[in-house]
């Protein structure tokens, strides 16, 4: 930490999230009604707060604090609102409709659905403008570009009242100069207007992935561009010192100017915290393989790190816009609290993804809410209490929960309640099941190497179940389990992806090896030279690698990660070797005697930014009894035996004690049931530590 | 109601479909072949031990209706004779098969000793062998000129990999380090869905995981009975045409009748008598066309079981004919003609029976097969089908004008175009153009779907061209009074670019070979209209005018909308085209 606090600023939907931690270790969560009209109003609310806890000037505050934003929403809700801005596409003649044709695909699930809608078009036909000229495969010019044809498209733009311009040529990977030449010309004759190509925004091979990547970026940009400049310029009245840094899908930090013009880095930075926090959650029991569970009312985020390095999804469908920049790969299901059950149109039992939100909400909360939930299982179940009031001011009701079960699943089913209860959590339990082994068994990882980390007020109730289902032995809820992932992003690092396309055959020539040493290299320069002008020392930065690979012939790639961006004889061939074992693990063979190639290279460069402390709980010379505030029934198999287990007041309970399942242990946000065959206790650094077994 | 339990029924739903979509994946992520890796031409089911399909993938409607009575026929040639570790391989028409081209891994998955599933794949490998490259050879007049025929054989007996008759097989192939990929690449989605089911297996153990098997084909028979119970008993036809593509007998027709009585559904096929061209279809490649004929009606999500079947009965007609092909009908052409006229003609007899769930049929395929040698890669020999070249426009709904860029029909949305950097880094080839076709979409209140113009250059080589399909003399058929007045846009058209700039054009299922600096055109027919083209919203067609999809002369002569040449809509000359009719 540089200066005496780290301000996290989340901007949600309904509320801003203020978190800030101190030098001590102190950690303090503020909220204030979001203003989406104009965010620094709410930021404003947000910092009058802070400073009346404080006790201290906002502006004091603010010079002293390193400043980190979420604005997730502004980019993600102009996405799904449809709220950015007129582009215009130039792109190379003969293939203006490959935004359209959308590689000819209709999306599975929908296959004979007379109604589901094609994908909306960010850019019409009539503005997507054929340029020629053209690169080939390997670089070489075939036609002069048409700057005519550019200077007539931009004519028609600027009738059009085109606010942002995106440019993406065929072959721009292997050979940029039209693109550049094209960029120019824009910035020239439209100089109001934004523009970015393809080169730049994602020098990867694939021309659709790249010319759809562009042009969410042109779309987007202009309304981050004055949001950041809104918050900028707040900042700087109040008297920060350093630079606003606004959180990205990749997981990392990035300055305002960067964001202003890469929009499409942050449309999924949401649930891109967890990782981090996870991390940090389970750094002190030496663990940095760990699955990070995010489960609240309506969603299930999972993410998977394996040596303290996050999964990657790149070219994927987002909303249905193809993406291809890398995003932390974040599983999400509609598979939260508020999940419904309800019996499908063939009378199957389902459990969302429909769910019943914070209104009506699950049928106990008493508001209104008529259809079963996960919430309303786990209440009749006896892992909630059921004289909790939740936020102060909604009190559970169980009689309801239960009638509500009866009428809409156990009934129709012919089953019992507490039967139709343990299927509810046992299929919610399954969907997510489902989700961490995409995550961890389909990339090809075994999931008993980690540890699972649980965010979000509802995951301490399900945890334990999804660890035994997986064979996952290890499973820890820090006690703010609920704010976890706001507090990743203040403890999140600046990072960027720097990408490049480089075809290499990977064979026992050494020039080979040379050519992809020097293009690391120049990757890792160009990464370092920016964190340096955001102001890093060399030493405080990091870059890792991932190479995709594939088999001479196919056309999708594995991932081999590289720690070293300088590889001798021995690396080259080991990573020969690590290609092999993962398209094994992957896919079930190899083929060791196949040719290999290079396809693309990534590096991340990581400006590290050293997180506040975490406090340590000291024992306060309690004993269990002290701590056990009674017991209920609680129903933990499909056997329908209700077992009376003790509740347990997490508030009142001493570090380094052992609790045996089954229990349930209950903290003012969250609940964490302990089923029989495990047990729990709560470490030092405030993080309840769930293992199976009976003794010690 | 059913004796098992509810939670698990649906725990085993769950796992199947997981099962069945991660064997998709390892093919599209491991595939040698632009057909899989790029276009997705193959596709993948789970049977149980009877053998019945148990849950088909989100795939290809013309390799799953096959599969379900191959994978018995191939079942039915071993016997007992079938033993754990065991990879049967397939694609001969006499054991069901759709076309040879379409090659088929069989894997038998023992659980403690006895057989319980079968992870099957099927793919469409870019050589089979034979006289001419891809598969396709126009001018065979018997299936012994197409290629070669693999009668079920095992690749693998008792989990050793049969070296010398996998090397029979690839010998036989063009491209034999892709066609082995490829192969390599069936034989891990095989193992992989192998992989989750015995994972199912051993966490709920075989009679409750075959309990709850038979519950869910129970509900699915279920629910396709509700459905037909819907249709008022009686008898439809629906009669298809099938344009010449080259044999010179003329058009042919195909019929079919649907029977409907309470819950259940006899569907009869009456088409001519086969045919020395290799239009024909045998049995199993037919039962895909009727059952995507059947699904156009029925609109079920998924997933899909042999149980929506139950309740249908299906005769293909005499043996000897058009549809119910036997040797030595020469066939290759079979997955999409005759199969699209076949579902059109179910299809058209389900409008008569149930008009409120119609929709327009979409673009026939009318494609191409490419092959070379790669002079990048010291000539080797490159061949496959270019898929982007067959991606059709989808039909108009009720509700909804047709998907652009979506067929053709016999694939319903479930193939890739496959991204044009990667076909240029595959092959040595430029591709000009790839983009929508203007006035391409059926007229009717809902437009139908835009097809696609595909504009090849081979590069310092001659590339050989084969072309097949139809829908290159009629547009596709609208529904609910739908109706082209300007139909030349509307068709499909294979085009030879010479040097000089001059063309000619192709309305038949030629082999052309293109020499440097010229091109290949192929042009796909755009999808069916829906419903009176003259009551479409006139700022629906304004906007299609301004995006380029409709011309001024479409608007006019599909539309009744007159525009005038300085773009203004005539509202009064608009006004009088409508009423006119």
């Amino acid at each position: 930490m540089k200066h005496d606090y780290r301000l996290g600023i989340d901007a949600g939907g309904t509320f801003t999230d203020f978190i800030i931690a101190d030098r001590e270790g102190r950690v303090r969560l503020f909220k204030s009604p979001s203003t989406p009209e104009d965010g620094t109003k709410a930021i404003r609310a947000g910092l009058a707060q802070i400073a009346d806890a404080l006790g201290k000037p906002a502006a004091e505050i603010v010079a002293n604090a390193d400043l980190c934003i979420n604005g997730t929403t502004v980019a993600l809700n102009a996405l799904i609102e449809r709220q950015g801005v007129k582009v215009g596409l130039l792109c190379s003649a003969g293939h203006e409709d490959s935004l359209e044709i959308r590689l000819g695909h209709k999306e599975d699930g929908y296959r004979y659905d007379p109604e589901y809608p094609p994908a909306h078009m960010l850019v019409p036909r009539h503005l997507r403008r054929p340029i020629g000229g053209r690169i080939l495969s390997d670089g070489r010019e075939r036609e002069p570009l048409d700057e005519a044809a550019i200077r007539e498209a931009l004519g028609y733009f600027r009738d059009q009242g085109v606010e942002a311009v995106a440019i993406s040529f065929l072959w721009s990977v292997t050979n940029p100069d039209h693109e550049a030449r094209a960029l120019a010309l824009v910035r020239e004759l439209l100089p109001e207007v934004f523009v970015c190509a393809g080169s730049e925004v994602y020098p990867q091979v694939r021309e659709y992935t790249r010319t759809s990547t562009t042009v969410v970026n042109a779309y987007l940009s202009p309304v981050m561009q004055r949001y950041v400049s809104r918050i900028d310029a707040l900042f700087e009245e109040l008297g920060a010192r350093h630079p606003v840094q606004y959180f990205q899908s990749n997981g990392g930090l990035a300055q305002g100017k960067m964001m202003s013009e890469r929009a499409v880095t942050a449309i999924n930075s949401g649930p891109a915290s967890a990782p981090q926090a996870g991390l940090h959650v389970a750094r002190p029991f030496g663990i940095d393989n760990v699955i990070t569970v995010d489960m609240g009312g309506t969603s299930f985020d999972i993410t998977l790190t394996r040596g303290g390095q996050t999964n990657f999804s790149k070219d994927v469908d987002f909303l249905r816009y193809r993406i291809g920049v890398p995003m932390i790969q974040v599983e999400t299901l509609g598979a939260g609290g508020g999940s419904i059950a309800h019996l499908n149109d063939q009378g199957m039992l389902q459990v969302g993804p429909r769910s019943a939100g914070a209104t009506p909400g699950p049928v106990c909360y008493g508001k209104g809410g008529q259809e079963p939930t996960v919430t309303d299982a786990n209440l009749v179940l006896g892992y909630l209490n059921p004289d909790a009031v939740l936020g102060g001011t909604v009190c559970l009701d169980r009689e309801a929960a239960y009638q509500a079960i009866y009428d809409k699943v156990a009934k129709p089913l012919g089953i019992s309640v507490e039967r139709a209860a343990f299927g509810i959590s046992t299929l919610v339990n399954l969907n997510m099941v489902n989700g961490i082994r995409r995550v961890s068994v389909e990339q090809g990882y075994d999931p008993r190497d980690f540890a699972l980390i649980g965010a979000g007020g509802a995951a301490g109730m399900h945890l334990v179940r999804l660890a035994d289902e997986m064979g996952i032995r290890q499973v820890l809820v820090p006690k703010v389990a609920s704010g976890l992932c706001a507090f990743g992003q203040i403890i999140s690092n600046v990072q960027y992806e720097k990408l490049s396309s480089l075809p290499l055959p990977l064979d026992e020539d050494e020039a080979h090896r040379d050519v992809l040493n020097e293009r690391l290299a120049s990757l890792r320069d160009q990464g370092v030279e920016q964190l340096r002008q955001d102001g890093f020392e060399r030493n405080e930065i990091d870059c890792h690698y991932r190479l995709e690979i594939r088999y001479l012939g196919q056309i999708h790639e594995c991932t081999v990660e590289l720690q070293s961006d300088r590889l001798d004889a021995q690396g080259w061939q080991d990573l020969k070797a690590a290609f092999h074992d993962r398209h094994e693990a992957l896919y079930s063979y190899s083929e060791p005697h196949s040719a290999i190639e290079l396809v693309n290279l990534e590096c991340s460069v990581v400006g590290w930014v050293a997180p506040p402390q975490m406090p340590e709980l000291a024992p306060r010379g309690l004993d269990l009894e002290q701590a056990r505030k009674g017991q209920r029934d609680m129903l933990f198999d499909e056997s329908g035996d209700w077992t009376l287990a003790p509740v347990y007041d997490g508030e009142k309970l001493d570090p380094d004690l052992c609790i045996r399942g089954p229990a349930v242990i209950e903290e003012p946000t969250t609940n964490i049931v302990i089923p029989p065959g495990w047990r729990a206790s709560l470490t030092r650094a405030a993080t309840y530590l769930l293992t199976p077994g009976e003794g010690e | 109601m059913s004796t098992i339990d509810p939670i698990t029924l649906a725990v085993v739903r769950g796992a199947l479909e997981t099962a069945q979509r991660e064997m998709t994946l390892t093919l599209e992520k491991t595939g040698r072949s632009s057909v899989f890796n790029l276009a997705h031409d193959y596709s993948n089911a789970l049977f149980d031990h009877l053998p019945e399909m148990i849950l088909q993938g989100q795939d290809i409607p013309i390799h799953l209706g096959s599969l379900i009575p191959a994978m018995k026929a191939v079942a039915g040639f071993y016997g007992e004779d079938i033993a754990e570790g065991d990879v049967i391989y397939h694609n001969d028409p006499a054991y069901k098969g759709s076309h040879i081209i379409d090659c088929c891994m069989y894997k038998p998955v023992f659980f403690r000793g006895e057989l319980v599933f079968w992870t099957v794949c099927k793919g469409h490998l870019t050589d089979i062998g034979g006289p001419v490259p891809a598969g396709y050879n126009p001018d065979a007049k018997e299936i012994y000129a197409e290629g070669l025929r693999i009668p079920p054989v095992k690749l693998w007996e008792k989990g050793k990999r049969r070296e010398d008759v996998i090397n029979l097989l690839l010998t036989n192939m063009r491209a034999r380090e892709s066609q082995e990929g490829d192969l390599n690449a069936q034989y891990g989605a095989c193992r992989v869905g192998e992989r989750h089911l015995l994972a199912l297996l051993e966490r709920y153990g075989v009679d409750t995981v075959k309990a709850a098997i038979a519950e869910l084909k129970a509900m699915a028979d279920r629910q396709m009975r509700s459905l037909i119970r819907q249709v008022p008993d009686g008898d439809y036809f629906g009669k298809a045409r099938l344009e010449d593509s080259g044999h010179g007998l003329g058009d042919l027709e195909i019929t079919a009748h649907v029977s409907v009585r309470n819950d259940e559904v006899a569907i009869h096929i009456d088409s001519p008598p086969q045919v020395p061209y290799f239009i024909n279809s045998y049995e199993g490649n037919s039962m895909s066309g009727v059952l995507l004929g059947l699904m156009m009606f029925a609109q079920l999500p998924p997933p899909y079981n042999e149980g929506l079947y139950r309740c249908v009965s299906i005769d293909m007609g005499p043996p000897g004919t058009l549809c119910n092909a036997t040797e030595p009908a020469p066939h290759a052409n079979c997955t999409t003609t005759p199969m699209e006229t076949l579902t059109d003609a179910v299809r058209l007899a389900f409008e008569q029976a149930a008009p409120d769930r119609v929709s327009a049929s979409w673009g026939h395929a009318s494609g191409i097969n490419i092959a070379g040698k790669d002079p990048r890669r010291g000539d080797d020999q490159y061949v496959t089908m270019v898929l982007a070249s067959i991606i059709s426009g989808a039909g108009a709904t009720r509700g909804m004008d047709g998907w652009h860029s979506r067929g053709p029909l016999c694939c319903f949305g479930a193939l890739m175009s496959g991204d044009i950097e990667l076909l240029e880094y595959s092959y040595p080839i430029l591709i000009h153009r790839y983009g929508l076709v203007p006035d391409s979409g059926g007229a009717g209140e809902r437009r139908g779907g835009s097809g696609t113009w595909l504009e090849i250059e081979p590069l310092d080589h001659v590339m050989t061209t084969v072309a097949f399909g139809e829908g290159r003399q009629y547009p596709t058929a609208g529904a609910a009074g739908a109706r082209n007045t300007l139909i030349e846009p509307k068709l499909g058209r294979l085009v030879h670019r010479h040097g000089d700039g001059s063309e000619t054009a192709y309305d038949h299922n030629a082999m052309l070979e293109i020499a440097p600096g010229e091109r290949v055109i192929n042009i796909n027919p755009g999808g069916g209209g829906f419903g009176d083209p003259f009551t479409r919203p006139v700022e629906e067609v304004l906007d299609d005018i301004t995006n380029g999809l409709v011309s001024r002369e479409g608007a006019r002569l599909d539309y009744g909308v007159i525009v005038t040449a300085s773009g203004e809509l005539d509202i009064e000359a608009t006004h009088q085209q409508r009423q006119a009719g």
